[in-house]
């Protein structure tokens, strides 16, 4: 494991702000910390980096123990041979580009030689060779970003940190940049963690994502495997948009009652770890039609109806968002179809409603 | 890391500790330092005299007209230059920003010679044109007077960046309200001014509380005291009183302490307010018929504090004997050339550049170090060395002069009688604004600029040397060059600690001056300001960092 986190704690005062958090990146693997602000995941990365002391758990980076507090170990942060990118790039400002990503180099005593083709090979990678010589207040967000990722891998190092570094940037130039992130992560093959906030970033970049909420780690997994099958409340509704409904058992395994005394069938099976549950359904999931537009298209067994009033619409161009009364409770629905009618059906299959619990 | 945070620790301390503990125990004696004695409280018995709580009440009244006076007009001046549609705000600018390093001694002079009962200006009213009565400049108004001359650039200067930085949204709202341009000027800017302006008389009061060359060369031939000249009086003239000497020192030390902690409290209070944001570009305000009484005010400023001393002082330094009639002068270059030849006056221009420039350098690198220390690197202790270096602030310069005089006179190190001492104190009495000047950029330095350095496999250490220090480069120059300029103009806590070999030329200006010669005195001073203003434009040319001041 090129990084592996055990048990941390990290507290400041007597604030706990890491709360014994596991968990491990493989050589290769990109994995995203992704919760609410003040969650402890850019703790959990400074912690991780040097920066900060652990003040319980161990953390090693590439099979090398540089942190364990039990035994009072704390290897100092410049020697750790970790490349990061930071929020707000801090591109050094009376360096030039090529001063700035060679620094790494400089301060190990490189040769000049070397040095000199290290940087070179560094800032091919994320194409800014032609503006070597510029200085950073010449330089868009963008190019500073780029100048601050050639400056995390010139050294080669053994893992490569991100501290929010889409945050500043706009719209369309994060997507490209995500991108590029991936690529370069991909090539040099080395063990990548990416803290943000944005959901959506986190699922399209990782190969896996550790979702955080004060100061632990509510469910980590694929980015698959935490949309479809999350296991508690709080990562369904912080991943993507869902409708959330008390459920009791209704007495035959994979039924249940619903508010209003109706029994749907769920597939999904209870998380692990007990306490109070709750039905979830994902808004593009559910087919909705016009009460009156009889059995919905490939319906099966295994589909549940509801007959249900639309109370919102939210026009979103691509499709509608729609807020519909059903059963006793609010389901919110995407749909590409316009619908004028108030009167409605729902239509969901039993694979696609999942058990979570909930949160107390 | 931790070596370099004992060691500034430890010469903080040191600098500030020890004037302080030799005070504090110098009143607590019967005796002179160095002398047997026995342990009392009659110097603070003392401090309760008529004659004592007189020169008290004098001090403050001195100091809260001054403070008046000069905020009044210094706001004025600023409004004037920069709200309004004023002709030629750079010239005043420039010509204030000269008068703000006009140094105090030389002013006091200047008006001396022009306000004297032998003066010019009575010559002219007496033997001119014939007129009864006699202007005294040797009154505590005289006093005031020349203090308020002192005072209006350092509070134009302060208010110069309020009034520019704030935001136009407020001024906007009322015009669009329906307010006059001068409604507006009363009923918006001035109240969001408020505590800028608020500041600006506090430091100002704080400033004329300390001050010693006016009060020294205008107030002794009157007899006029406040709390400063009697603590020089107490320490170089017979009687001498030592223990009275430093319980007044501990007592102005108090007053100026408090008038801090009140200017924080405003100051602080002021975050609140919304003064600041993005500058906007208002409509200055026309100034219509009164176009002539604002170059008046401005103008008139700059003659009675720059101009007319400066060629008073001029005419004094090329004059045989002083007469007020320039037709019946003789003129002569004798003062000048005495200065060409005397070794005297060349070492003590050496000993003024040696002084200025290695306390600058020191105390720089010093104010860096414990901005670093306070703001950064937040090892145990950080608040107590923020602390002490912050407590020259209320300490006024005769006051620290005293203290290391004492303090050296205890302590078995050869230092006293040497420039080390004179640099020591230079460099304790401005330490608080070398690290106000430079924390003031530190803490706009990203954290992670430092972080990515660590990361980046710099230590501590070398991330300091190689990131933040360039980085934070400027304010260093800029600091150094604020100490430099105030080091270069500095009597005050020079003027107890001063020997034959070790005179500076404020100390030499000074001695003439006290002999009578005002022809030498003025020469000097002359040079004194050629020298000022010389390397002030050098200064500026040079590094880009000082002209943002």
């Amino acid at each position: 494991m090129s990084i592996s986190v055990n048990t941390l704690v990290k507290t400041y005062g007597t604030t706990p702000i890491v709360r014994d958090i596991s968990f491990t990146v493989a050589k290769g693997e990109m994995v995203a910390l992704l919760g609410p602000s003040g969650c402890g995941k850019t703790t959990t990365l400074r912690c991780i980096a040097g920066l900060e002391q652990a003040d319980g758990g161990s953390i090693a980076i590439g099979g090398e123990t540089v942190s364990d507090a039990a035994r009072g170990l704390h290897v100092p942060v410049h020697e750790r041979a970790v490349g990061m990118v930071f929020q707000s790039y801090a591109v050094w400002p009376h360096l030039s580009v090529a001063e700035n990503v060679g620094f790494p180099l400089s301060i190990r005593h490189t040769p000049a030689k070397v040095l000199a083709e290290r940087v070179d090979w560094a800032l091919d990678i994320v194409g800014m060779r032609a503006l070597k010589e510029r200085q950073p207040s010449q330089l868009s967000g963008g190019q500073q970003q780029r100048v601050a990722l050639a400056r995390a891998i010139v050294g080669k190092p053994r893992v490569l940190l991100f501290d929010e570094p889409l945050s500043n940037l706009d719209a369309k130039l994060r997507d490209t940049t995500r991108a590029e992130i991936r690529r370069l992560q991909r090539e040099l093959d080395v063990a990548a963690l990416f803290v943000t906030h944005d959901q959506t970033e986190a699922l399209s970049i990782s190969d896996r994502v550790v979702v955080m909420d004060q100061g632990r780690i509510r469910q980590q997994g694929t980015p698959k495997q935490l949309y479809r099958f999350p296991e508690n409340r709080f990562v369904a509704d912080f991943i993507g948009a869902a409708s959330f409904f008390d459920l009791t058992p209704a007495g035959e395994p994979g039924q249940w009652c619903i508010a209003n005394g109706t029994v749907i069938r769920v597939d999904g099976v209870a998380p692990a770890g007990g306490g109070k549950l709750q039905g979830m359904l994902r808004p593009e999931v559910i087919q909705l039609l016009p009460a009156n537009a009889g059995a919905a298209s490939g319906a099966t067994a295994n589909t549940n109806t509801l007959p249900g009033r639309i109370v919102e619409r939210h026009y979103l161009g691509a499709l509608t968002e729609y807020v519909v009364e059903a059963g006793g409770t609010r389901f919110k629905v995407h749909s590409a179809n316009d619908i004028d009618t108030e009167a409605v059906q729902l239509n969901f299959s039993s694979r696609d409603c999942q058990l979570v619990l909930a949160d107390v | 890391m931790r070596v370099l945070y004992g060691l500034t620790f430890a010469l903080v301390a040191a600098l500030v500790l020890m004037p302080i503990g030799a005070l504090v125990i110098g009143s607590l004696r019967t005796s002179a330092p160095g002398v047997p004695g026995e342990w009392t409280l009659a110097n603070f018995a003392g401090l309760a005299s008529a004659g004592v709580l007189g020169v008290m009440a004098q001090t403050l009244i001195i100091g809260v007209g001054t403070a008046l006076v000069s905020v009044v007009i210094g706001t004025a001046i600023a409004l004037v230059v920069h709200r309004t549609d004023f002709r030629f705000p750079n010239l005043a600018t420039a010509l204030i920003g000269l008068s703000f390093y006009l140094p105090s001694f030389i002013l006091a002079m200047a008006w001396i010679i022009i306000g004297s009962p032998g003066g010019l200006i009575n010559y002219a009213w007496g033997n001119l044109l014939g007129l009864p009565g006699k202007l005294d400049i040797y009154t505590m108004w005289g006093i005031v007077f020349v203090m308020v001359l002192h005072n209006v650039p350092f509070v134009y200067l302060t208010m110069r960046g309020p009034i520019i930085g704030m935001d136009s949204l407020y001024e906007e709202a009322a015009r669009t309200s329906g307010a006059t341009p001068a409604q507006v000027l009363r009923r918006i800017t001035l109240p969001l001014l408020g505590y800028s302006i608020a500041s600006s008389a506090i430091l100002t009061f704080i400033t004329s509380i300390e001050q010693f060359a006016i009060p020294a060369l205008i107030g002794s031939p009157g007899r006029i005291n406040v709390l400063a000249t009697q603590l020089y009086l107490l320490c170089r003239f017979s009687p001498t009183d030592y223990g009275l000497a430093a319980a007044i020192g501990l007592v102005l030390s108090a007053i100026t302490g408090l008038a801090i902690w009140a200017q924080r409290r405003v100051v602080s209070n002021a975050r609140l307010a919304t003064v600041g944001g993005k500058a906007g570009r208002l409509a200055p305000i026309p100034l219509g018929r009164w176009r002539w009484p604002a170059y008046i005010l401005t103008f008139g400023f700059v003659m009675l504090a720059l101009i007319l001393p400066t060629l008073i002082l001029i005419y004094t330094s090329v004059i045989k004997f002083f007469t007020a009639n320039p037709l019946l002068a003789a003129y002569t270059w004798r003062n000048y050339v005495f200065i060409w030849e005397s070794a005297a006056t060349h070492s003590s221009f050496r000993n003024t550049i040696l002084t200025s420039g290695i306390g600058a350098a020191l105390g720089s690198a010093l104010g860096f170090l414990v901005a670093y220390f306070s703001l950064r690197q937040r090892f145990q202790g950080a608040r107590v060395l923020e602390f002490l270096a912050n407590l020259p602030f209320g300490m006024p310069g005769v006051v620290i002069g005293l203290g290391l005089l004492w303090a050296y006179a205890y302590l078995p190190l050869p230092v006293y009688g040497t420039l080390a001492i004179i640099v020591i104190a230079y460099i304790t009495r401005y330490l608080p604004y070398a690290t106000e000047t430079i924390g003031g950029q530190l803490v706009q330095i990203d954290k992670s600029l430092e972080e990515a350095a660590w990361v980046a496999g710099a230590t501590r250490t070398s991330a300091l040397h190689r990131i933040l220090l360039p980085i934070a480069m400027p304010s260093v120059q800029s600091s150094f060059f604020l100490l430099f300029m105030a080091f270069f103009r500095e009597i005050s806590s020079a003027i107890l600690l001063f020997t034959a070999s070790t005179m500076v030329i404020s100390i030499s200006i000074w001695s003439f001056f006290d002999q009578a010669n005002w022809g030498l005195a003025s020469a000097m001073s002359i040079i004194a300001i050629l020298i000022i203003f010389a390397l002030m434009s050098l200064i500026l040319w040079l590094l880009p960092a000082a002209r943002r001041r």
